[in-house]
This record gives C-alpha cells, structure tokens and sequence, in this order.
C-alpha cells in the first residue's frame, strides 16, 4: 500500500497550483485557506486549496480523518465551480483522495471526469493510471501512463510530467518483473527531479522509491545508498527511514532497524511499520516489545472505519504472518480483492488461505500474484510455502530458491524458515510447511 | 454545407465539457444523466446535482440533435435554481442552452453579464465566443477565445473554438493543428467529445476537397461514436462529392432514423435531386413548407431556404426577402454570403458585392463563397477578380457542390475577358 500511496500523492504535488512552498507548513496553510473561505464562501479556489491541504496533511500524519476533510473542501469547491477546465484542479484533488482512501474505481472516475473537462493539464492521467494498477489492469495503466505528456507550459512544467510518466512506469517495470528497466526509469526519474531542482521531499521521494526497487531485486548495497540519498536531502523522511531500518534488519543489525522504524513510526504511525518493528523484536529476543508493536498495528487498524478499510491487505498479512485471527486474515484479504486486484492483494490472499490450510485454493490465488511475471522474493516465497504443503516439491523448490537467490535476507524471520523448508524439501524430511511456518511464528 | 455545420457548432462547443460515469452501455450524456440522478438521490437538497443532470441532458441533446431534452434541461436548471438562486453553474448551463435554442442575441448578453460576474471563469469566455461567432462578431469572439488561451493553455474548449476562428480566417491547416491537439487530449471515454472533433477535421478535408482524408476521420468517428447523426451527414456530403449518391442517400436515411432537422431535409432533397431521384420535388416542397413555417423561430433554415429559392424553387425575390431578415438578425459570413448571392439574383450587383467584400476580407476559403463572389464579380464586369474567384472555388475544392458551376461561370468570365480585350 505505501508505495502506491506514496506514488499516487506525488502527483498532487505536482500538480499545478497544488501546494505552496514546502517551507510554509501545512498546519499554517490549512488555517489561512480556512479562513479564506469562511471570508469568502464563494471562492472555489480557496476550497481547492484547502482540499488539497487536507490532503498533504493525511499524507504527513496518515490520518484519515484529513482525507475526510480534504473530501468535503474539495465538495465544496465543485458545487461552486465543475463545468469549465478550471475545476480540473479540485477533481484531480478528489480522486487523489479516493485513492488515499482506496476507492479506486472513484478515484478513476474522477480522474477521468478532470480530464473530461479539458484542462489541457494531462496530470490526471497519472491518478488513472494508480487506480488502474491498483484495480489489477495493469496495460490500461500502462496507457494511461503513456498519456502523461504535454506540448503546453514551461519546459520545466514538461519535465515534471516525464516525472510522473517515467516513476510510474518504473513501477509497472517492477510488477512485470523487469526489474533492469524499473530500475533505469526511476534513475532517470531521480535525475530529472534533481536537475529540475524539485521540492526535496519529492526528490526524496524518487530516491526512496529507487531503494525500494533495488532492495525489491536484492541489490541491498544500493538499496542503502538510495534511502541514505533520501535521508540527506529530507532528514528524517518516514519512508526513508524504514526503507534503512529493512537494510539494517536484512544485514542482523536488529537494534539499529529497531530505532529506525521507531523513528518511521513517530513521524507517521503506518501498520506495516510497526508490524516489521515488532519482527525485529522478536528477532532479538524480546517479546514483550515485540508484543506492543502487535498491539500498535491493531490499534492503528481499527482506528476508524476509514482505517479498516485502507489497511485491510495490511492487517491480513500481519495476522497470517502471525498465526492470529486466521480466518479474519482471509475475510480481510477478500474484503480488499473487492476493490483491489493487483498482484499484492492476490498474494495476500494466498499466504491468508495457506495460513489457513486451504493450500489448493491459495495456490490458485498465487497464479493470479505471479501471472505477470513480478519478480519479489515475498511472493515467490509464498508460493513456495504453499506448493512445498501441496507435495509439489519441484515446484517449491525453485519458487523458495528463487526468493532466495532475489534477497537471501528478504524478512528478518522468513528468510530462514525458506532455508529451512528448502532444506527439508531436500531431504524430504522435517515438518508440514504450515508447521514450519507456525513454528517461525 | 459547411455553414449547417458552422451553424450549428456554436451550441456543440459550449458542450465540450463534463465527465461521466462507469455506467456501461450508455453513452456519455446517458452516464452523466445517470450519474447525477443517483447523486440527486443521494445529495437532494444541493443544486449542484440538478446542474450536472441539465448538462447531461444538454450533452444529450448534442448526442441525439434532439433538442426536446433542452426542456428537460431546463427543467432541471429549475430545481437547481429553487436550492441555490443564481448558482453560477446553474447560470452557465443556461447560457448553454440558450445557444441550443439558437438565441444567440440573448446568449450573448447573458454570457456578457456573467462574465462581469467571474472574470476568470474559461467556459464564460467560450459562451461568448460561440454567441458572438453565430452573430458574426469574429473580432469579440477572437478576444473571448484568447482570453481562454490565455486563463490556462491548452484547454480544449479554448482550442476548439480557436480552431473554429481560424477556418473563418481561412487558415484550415492551423485549424486543423488546433483539432487534432484538442483530439488528443480528449479522453477515451469521451466517445461523442472525439466523434465530434474528428467530423470537425473532416469537414474542413471536404470543404478542400481531400475527400479521402475526410472520410478516413469520418469512418473512425463512426468506430468511437456509432450513428453520430453530425458525423453521418458529413458522409453523405463526402458521398456526394464523389457522385455517390445512392450512397449518401442511404447515410441521410441512417442519419433521419433519429431526429430530423430542418437542414438535413434540405440536404436529402438536394442529394435526391441531384442522384435525379423522382422524390426530389416532393422532398423540396415538404422542407419549404416546413422552413417557412418556422422563418420566424430562432432555430431556423432560412439560409438554406435561400438557397432553395435561388436555384431548385426560383423564387429570387423570396429569397432575398427571407436573406434580408435573416441578416437582421447575424452578420456571420454564411448570412452574408446568402445576402450577397440573392442580392445578386435580384440584379442587384453592386449591393451583393458591398454583402461579399467583408466576408473575402476576412480570408475565409470557401468553394461556394468563392463562386458567390466571382459570379458576382463578372456581373459587374469586373472579369480579372471573376476569373481569380472562379479560379480560386475550382482550386479550393474541384469536387464542391458547386464545381459545376463554377466551371461554367469561369469559362463565360474568361469569354467575356477577351471580349473586352478585343473591344479596346
């Protein structure tokens, strides 16, 4: 999820007019649009903004409920101003917080209702492309991606929507497993954003983004350089920070990843951060932290109705890596399949039913995850858990090598319990998959 | 033929806007009025909804050329207007509808005061572009259409109506480069909104008489947006120009399945008269008929009954009659050019020339505009400007409608020419 939220949230940034200068907070933006527009209830503009405020501020805190607002400000702004190319801003703000709240199908609609209104701005195109991706249709993403160019404004205002076509393809590189290109597109996507002089949290952005793909391919020395690069231009950057706390995790430095996430999570309390901060407790031995971390990502779960429904794939995957509240994994895993089908939510579901002793059907769920081709040692993990429980040796032979040979560290707990199963499968010994799962728990 | 179109594009522009909806099987009017009942349901006390549902049936209109759903766009506008009096898209969306109904004398004040009232709102700008083009103020809509360039470059309704300028300023391969940028822009699903531009390229294609390229557009604007009537009739005209008549016939007859319109009667009958079917002088007498009852009404034919009365009906001072009061009413250079053409057929040359100067100088290139203007030219015994006109229509467009007579006229003018020669 954060790495299509994060994705997805660049665009606003990018888009025209969208923020201010990075250096004028957002607390004090909200506060002058929100004045603004009680002094004057007619201006649509000053709704936008303040939407887009809202906007910013959920990204910073990851509080849904400024997804909330930023939803009303910007259905404010509409009602006043929705027939002409200038309401192209507030729509494209709109689906930007569909997205956010993982309505991807209105997210889509809205992106499509912000081109409709002929702006001459192609930036919607970008949201379009998320939704599509996060819907699963990754060639119409991939179309609507390519749409993402312009003859009109600045040559900067044109670099930046290269940017956004050239990150997001980079993405869709990764998912088609074709890790060489994604990794090329995003290096070039972080040379245009530092030539064009780019807010440093969007290049920052960029370099995490890089990192994530080079840890994706188990290129960990790299992977570092890049959060570090993150980290330099925009201290203290919460994704930064946990993209270092897994390079530390995957090299046994526990107590460093272990700060690491700390910090990650008092910027921005993400599930999956505190999730990995509890694995990395239990990886040094103390379970009691281990415990409240656990505690923490149920907590932020659950934390209102929006919450339930952004961190579903999240929270299924936490309680299958966890042995708890099994059946809940494959019903929340299911609840995000409604509205989501990359190959994420497939594989999810997969490791939730494998979890749950329904090999064959997590099986046939791990088709759909590996179908195009991605190449992430999470995934090829899995199904080599659950072809291993299946008696298909062969098959889970190569599917744990494989996630092996991408990241010999890939998780902090998992990574051994692929060396165990593979070694077992080798001598054809040991215990069921399913056990030696639970027994990593 | 041209002119239909050009009439009727000051009400198609004003609807290039809007989004719709993931209803499938419906086109986009159908998704957007759907849409907004849904949101009506779930929204009723705010006007918004009841805005977006007006504009939905006014796409629909565009859609179908069926202006009834004008009425229920009003309709809506009203229920808008009881929960915000004097909302701004309430305000703009009857500015459209006015120009549906052809009210451009009104749509233009209306337009002129909102505009006061939001100096920076795009679609404003348009509305008064597109008024003041069907009145023929081509300098206030060539304003109205660079401030929208100039509010935020390169939005489509700002490029479409760029592109309309620059055909009435004859510059058809800058028009074109305005269509095809907008066209690229247009989202897929905006089916209507890409038929649409793409009948717009061919017309411009037909009137320079590319008929290959233009029907090449048509038939993709027929892929994107089956039986759009716009784009059926542009085929026919294509047809036409190629002596097919049975085949324009046939795309006239799909394009009358749905609404039928007081210039397409006119159109059928002139392609049955000319594919020497026995029907035409029925065809001809029933769109009189009707074009006479509604000279009157906003949404008229008069110039096409102009054109009746100067050829098939010869009527010649009926037509200069119904000219007259159709150039009370606009100054655009088709009305002019009717003027001019039945001044002309009433002997009265020297008046036809004063109606047809300013259209030329505005640079327009147009075959029958051209003709107009040589014919009348050799009347007056002015054979260097008869000749080049002449020269000019055949060149323009060799297959135009009126080719043939153009011919003629060129070779009577050059005739004459050596004549006088001769006599001095």
């Amino acid at each position: 999820m954060t790495k299509k939220i994060a994705i997805l949230l660049f665009a606003l940034v990018l888009a025209p007019g969208a923020l201010p200068a990075q250096n004028e907070t957002t607390d004090a933006l909200i506060k002058s649009l929100a004045i603004k527009v009680k002094m004057y209830p007619g201006d649509y503009k000053a709704y936008a903004g303040l939407g887009a405020a809202y906007l910013q501020k959920g990204r910073e805190t990851g509080d849904s409920a400024d997804y909330e607002l930023a939803k009303a400000a910007l259905s404010r702004s509409l009602d006043l101003m929705s027939n002409d190319p200038a309401a192209a801003f507030a729509m494209t703000q709109m689906a930007a917080a569909c997205m956010a709240e993982h309505q991807f199908d209105q997210a889509y609609i809205w992106a499509q209702k912000a081109l409709a209104v002929g702006s001459g701005d192609p930036s919607p195109w970008a949201i379009a492309g998320d939704a599509l991706a996060d819907m699963g249709d990754y060639q119409n993403a991939a179309d609507a991606y390519s749409m993402l160019k312009t003859v009109y404004g600045s040559e900067d205002e044109q670099q930046a929507i290269l940017y956004q076509r050239d990150s997001r393809m980079s993405y869709l590189r990764l998912v088609a497993g074709d890790a060489q290109g994604a990794i090329q597109l995003m290096q070039g996507a972080v040379q245009t954003a530092t030539a064009m002089h780019m807010p440093a949290e969007n290049i920052a952005w960029s370099d995490y983004q890089l990192g994530e793909e080079y840890f994706q391919t188990g290129d960990i020395a790299h992977a570092e350089q890049a959060y570090l690069a993150a980290l330099r231009l925009y201290p203290g950057y919460y994704r930064a920070l946990a993209g270092l706390a897994k390079v530390r995790s995957s090299a046994g430095n526990y107590r460093a990843a272990a700060a690491l996430y700390d910090k990650a999570i008092a910027a921005v309390p993400y599930p999956e951060y505190a999730a990995a901060l509890g694995d990395v407790y239990r990886a040094i031995g103390d379970s009691n932290k281990a415990q409240k971390e656990f505690d923490l990502v149920e907590f932020i779960g659950h934390l209102s109705g929006i919450n339930k429904q952004i961190h579903n794939r999240e929270l299924a995957l936490f309680y299958a890596d966890h042995g708890i509240k099994l059946d809940q994994a494959v019903v929340l895993a299911r609840r995000e399949l409604e509205v989501r089908h990359d190959v994420y939510t497939w594989d999810v579901l997969a490791w939730a039913l494998f979890t749950n002793g329904e090999s064959k059907e997590a099986a046939a769920a791990m088709s759909n995850a590996l179908s195009h081709g991605t190449k992430d040692a999470q995934l090829f993990f899995h199904a080599g858990m659950i072809y291993a429980d299946l008696d298909d040796s062969l098959q889970a032979r190569a599917f744990l090598q494989q996630a092996l040979a991408i990241n010999p560290h890939f998780h902090p707990i998992y990574a051994e319990t692929a060396r165990q199963t593979l070694a077992n499968l080798s001598t054809k010994t040991g215990s069921s998959p399913i056990q030696e799962a639970a027994n990593a728990r | 033929m041209k002119k239909i179109c050009l009439t009727a594009t000051a009400f198609l522009l004003a609807l290039f806007a809007h989004g719709q909806s993931p209803f499938r099987g419906l086109t986009p009017a159908q998704q957007q009025i759907a849409w907004s009942q849904a949101a009506i349901q779930t929204n009723p006390d705010k006007a918004q909804p009841y805005n977006d549902l007006a504009l939905g049936y006014i796409r629909r209109a565009r859609e179908t050329g069926d202006n009834s759903y004008l009425n229920q766009a009003e309709a809506a506008l009203k229920d808008s207007a009881k929960r915000v009096p004097g909302n701004l898209e309430g305000e703009k969306a009857h500015a459209m509808i006015l120009l549906g109904h052809d009210q451009f004398v009104e749509a233009l004040q209306f337009s002129r005061k909102l505009n006061q009232k939001t100096p920076d709102d795009i679609l404003t700008y348009g509305f008064i572009a597109d008024a003041a083009t069907a009145l023929g103020d081509y300098a206030e809509a060539e304003q109205a259409t660079q401030w929208m360039l100039d509010l935020r470059e390169g939005n489509i309704p700002g490029l479409l109506r760029a592109a309309r300028l620059r055909v009435i300023y004859g510059d058809t391969d800058g028009a074109l480069d305005f269509y095809s940028q907008a066209y690229q822009q247009i989202p897929p699903t905006q089916t209507e909104d890409q038929a649409w531009t793409l009948t717009q390229m061919a017309e411009i294609q037909l009137s320079t008489g590319h008929l290959d390229e233009a029907d090449s557009l048509l038939r993709s604007a027929l892929q994107k947006f089956p039986g759009y009537y716009l784009t059926l009739e542009a085929a026919a005209r294509v047809e036409t120009a190629r002596h097919h008549y049975s085949q324009a016939l046939d795309l006239l007859r799909q394009r009358d399945d749905g609404s039928v319109s007081l210039s397409s009667l006119y159109f059928l009958a002139l392609t049955l008269d000319r594919a020497g079917d026995s029907t035409a002088a029925s065809a001809y007498k029933g769109f009189e008929l009707k074009a006479l009852n509604a000279t009157n009404e906003a949404v008229n034919a008069n110039r096409q009954l102009v054109l009746y009365y100067l050829g098939r009906g010869n009527k010649p001072a009926e037509a200069l009659r119904i000219a007259e009061q159709e150039v009370s009413r606009r100054h655009d250079v088709f009305t002019l050019d009717a003027h001019a053409w039945a001044l002309c057929a009433n002997s009265r040359y020297g008046d036809a020339k004063k109606q047809i100067d300013p259209v030329l100088a505005l640079g327009i290139r147009d075959a029958a505009i051209f003709y107009h203007a040589g014919a009348i030219a050799e009347r007056l015994d002015d054979y260097a400007d008869a000749v080049r006109y002449l020269n000019q229509s055949l060149e323009l467009n060799p297959e135009s409608e009126v080719a043939v007579e153009a011919h003629d006229a060129l070779a009577k003018a050059i005739a004459a020419s050596a004549m006088a020669s001769n006599k001095r």
